[in-house]
């Protein structure tokens, strides 16, 4: 080509460049005043200036006393029915997804009224369950029907990643296993589950991080005891102290775990088994 | 733990058709290789030959037929009931699992405890000499050596009949060479059944005992492999070996167990007959193996006069270090090659563009049964000499 690169970038490149850089100012911004807010002092306000400094709001959270309502008991039932989410997710994705490997009659119809959840309005979906719960004369609860309307969302995300996860999966391995003797159990439990592990540790992050903070859909059904984020929401709303942002800073450091957890166990993993492709395909 | 150690290991395949829904892998084929033989199926993709062994192997089952090994039926059986043992195209090595464990693996489904199997694996390990790797996971060894892990797992089992899908195909030039020996010697060691798919021509023809060559489901020659490559009996056999050149042409007249033959362009070559006796005009094809054939520049050529020698004009020149493989267009559709000596080819060196003759003798020659087939191995392709 006659034209030599002169280095100057297209005006594409600013203009995206500057759209990054508003989205990070919109992402991290907020987050990092309600951090350092939740740190204000113990006379201070919802705004700054900081009046100080204290760890006076925090404390505030696990006093059932307080203003701010039970919030230790919130945190608990969010992350219970986190793990529970988490655990039916994995298991009835995996299931799923491993029986959706066969072409069967109807394959192709159920999976899109499985998908089908992801698109409707999650507040509708917890209504609808709600109004369920009444014409049955049911009594909600977040153990019933705020599982039961959380597993809408999750379970649909669970099978799309096994979907993927199993895309990459080579059949070849359970052959082996089968050739060298192993039973159905066996293959399950040997071959197929271990080499799949990252990918279900994936779905049970999702399932777990899709709970802890779903609130749409968990707001209408989830009975007379709140789950964190119903919780959260209950204060934005009558409570006026920096209590909520240290609130804010816990939730937002308890997903952090979670989430570097996961990818440290399937980095983890992965890094021992990586294939050295160079000589071997 | 009642696992048959080295049974019988004769292989018989009747009359066996595999459908895949609307296609058919596999029509009505029936082959026997006999117990401790080292056979291959060779074949372009999409023939039906890793669909066979994976019938053998008991991963796929017939839709109509029979497969016996050692004389009993084993359709519906498990691998391991069948005593064969199969080694996948990637080898299928347990990535979560070290080598040793990975060799181990079918002595644990017995519930072996782990000490004996550890013994036995590291065993097989010293057998394929990787026992030094016996703590490595898979994804820390070379190809090479995953296959020689591959290969030991498979073994662990004692099995009658070893089935081997592409086995070399992952390996770059100078293992798949030194690999295939290797192969060849363990098979003699053990004295058990190997049948090796692959669709490298003189890979089959370098380790077989028996070369099975197929095309579209169907077996084409089933033969040794000094038989595949001299005595090909259809021209598709010939062309996809490549060994050798086909001739057509329609008999002009008969005699002396010969019958002379002119082909569209009016060059005339004499086939030997055999037991046909074919009528005048019948269209005949034979095979000339390409190191049979010897070319001159000079230009005593006379179209329709001289009889076993045609002449073209040289469009491909490649050295294969022993000999030099000449291209030659004689005008036909197919392309006619001579693998002419280094010594003989240097003393006289040709070009591209020359004008040359090539004769040989009707000997060397062998009538094939059948015509059709294989073009797309041996179609000459006029363009390459220009790229």
């Amino acid at each position: 080509m006659a034209m030599h690169d002169t280095g100057k970038r297209p005006w594409t490149f600013w203009f995206f460049a500057a759209f990054f850089v508003l989205f990070v100012i919109f992402l991290y911004g907020p987050m990092f005043v309600v951090y350092v807010l939740s740190f204000q002092g113990e006379s201070g306000g919802l705004t700054f200036p900081m009046n100080g400094v204290s760890t006076k709001w925090f404390g505030e959270l696990v006093n059932p006393d307080s203003r701010s309502g039970d919030i230790a008991s919130s945190f608990n039932r969010s992350i219970g029915l986190g793990a529970m989410v988490a655990c039916i997710t994995v298991f009835l994705s995996v299931a799923a997804g491993l029986g959706f490997r066969r072409r069967f009659f109807g394959s192709g119809v159920l999976f899109y009224i499985a998908i089908a959840s992801l698109i409707m309005p999650g507040l509708f979906i917890g209504l609808g369950i709600n109004v369920f719960f009444s014409e049955l004369g049911w009594e909600p609860d977040w153990t019933t029907s705020g599982l039961g309307a959380q597993l809408t969302w999750t379970l649909p995300f669970g099978l799309l990643i096994m979907f993927a996860v199993l895309g990459r999966f080579n059949r070849s391995y359970e052959e082996a296993a089968r050739d060298l003797g192993a039973t159905p159990w066996q293959r399950m439990k040997e071959v197929t589950l271990p080499i799949l592990l990252p990918g279900i540790i994936g779905v049970a992050l999702f399932g777990f991080t899709l709970s802890y903070d779903e609130f749409a859909r968990t707001v209408l059904v989830s009975g007379t005891e709140n789950t964190l984020p119903i919780t959260i929401w209950a204060m934005t709303t009558n409570v006026t102290s920096p209590a909520l942002y240290a609130l804010g800073t816990v939730t937002t450091l308890v997903s952090f775990f979670v989430v570097g957890a996961a990818l440290g166990s399937i980095g983890l993993i992965s890094r021992r088994r990586r294939v050295s492709r160079g000589d071997s395909t | 733990m009642n696992a048959p150690t080295n049974g019988n290991g004769r292989i018989e395949v009747m009359n066996v058709t595999k459908k895949f829904r609307d296609t058919t892998a596999v029509a009505n084929l029936s082959l026997n290789i006999d117990h401790g033989s080292y056979c291959c199926l060779l074949g372009p993709s999409g023939c039906g030959k890793t669909t066979i062994l994976r019938m053998i192997a008991g991963h796929e089952s017939p839709s109509s037929g029979d497969v016996r090994i050692g004389g009993q039926s084993v359709v519906g059986l498990d691998p391991v009931q069948r005593g064969t043992a199969m080694m996948f195209q990637s080898y299928a090595l347990f990535p979560h699992r070290s080598v040793i464990e990975n060799v181990g693996f079918a002595l644990k489904m017995r519930g072996l405890g782990k000490d004996d199997r550890n013994a036995k694996a590291r065993e097989l390990l010293e057998k394929v000499h990787m026992e030094k790797f016996a703590n490595r996971l898979p994804a820390e060894l070379s190809g090479g050596q995953q296959q020689r892990v591959a290969l030991a797992r498979a073994l662990i089992t004692n099995p009658r009949v070893l089935l081997l899908d592409e086995p070399l195909s992952a390996l770059d030039e100078y293992l798949r060479l030194r690999m295939r020996g290797e192969l060849r010697r363990v098979q003699k060691e053990l004295g058990i059944t190997f049948i090796h798919v692959t669709h490298t021509q003189l890979e089959a023809i370098a380790v077989a005992d028996v070369v099975v060559v197929m095309t579209q489901g169907r077996i084409e020659q089933a033969a040794t492999a000094r038989d595949i490559y001299t005595a090909p009996r259809s021209a598709y056999v010939a062309r996809f070996i490549g060994g050798q050149n086909v001739l057509t042409g329609r008999v002009e007249s008969t005699g002396g167990g010969m019958a002379t033959v002119r082909n569209a362009e009016g060059a005339l070559a004499q086939f030997p007959l055999g037991k046909s006796s074919p009528a005048k005009g019948a269209e005949l094809f034979a095979a000339i193996r390409r190191d049979r054939i010897h070319l001159t520049k000079n230009n005593t050529y006379r179209n329709g006069e001289e009889t076993n020698a045609a002449v073209g004009i040289v469009h491909a020149i490649e050295n294969q270090g022993t000999y030099v493989k000449v291209t030659l267009d004689l005008n036909t559709s197919e392309e006619f090659v001579a693998y002419v000596p280094d010594g003989e080819y240097f003393r006289d060196p040709i070009d591209i563009g020359d004008r040359v003759v090539a004769r040989w003798d009707a000997q060397d020659l062998h009538l094939l049964e059948d015509g059709s087939g294989g073009q797309q191995f041996a179609a000459a392709d006029k363009d390459v000499a220009l790229m």
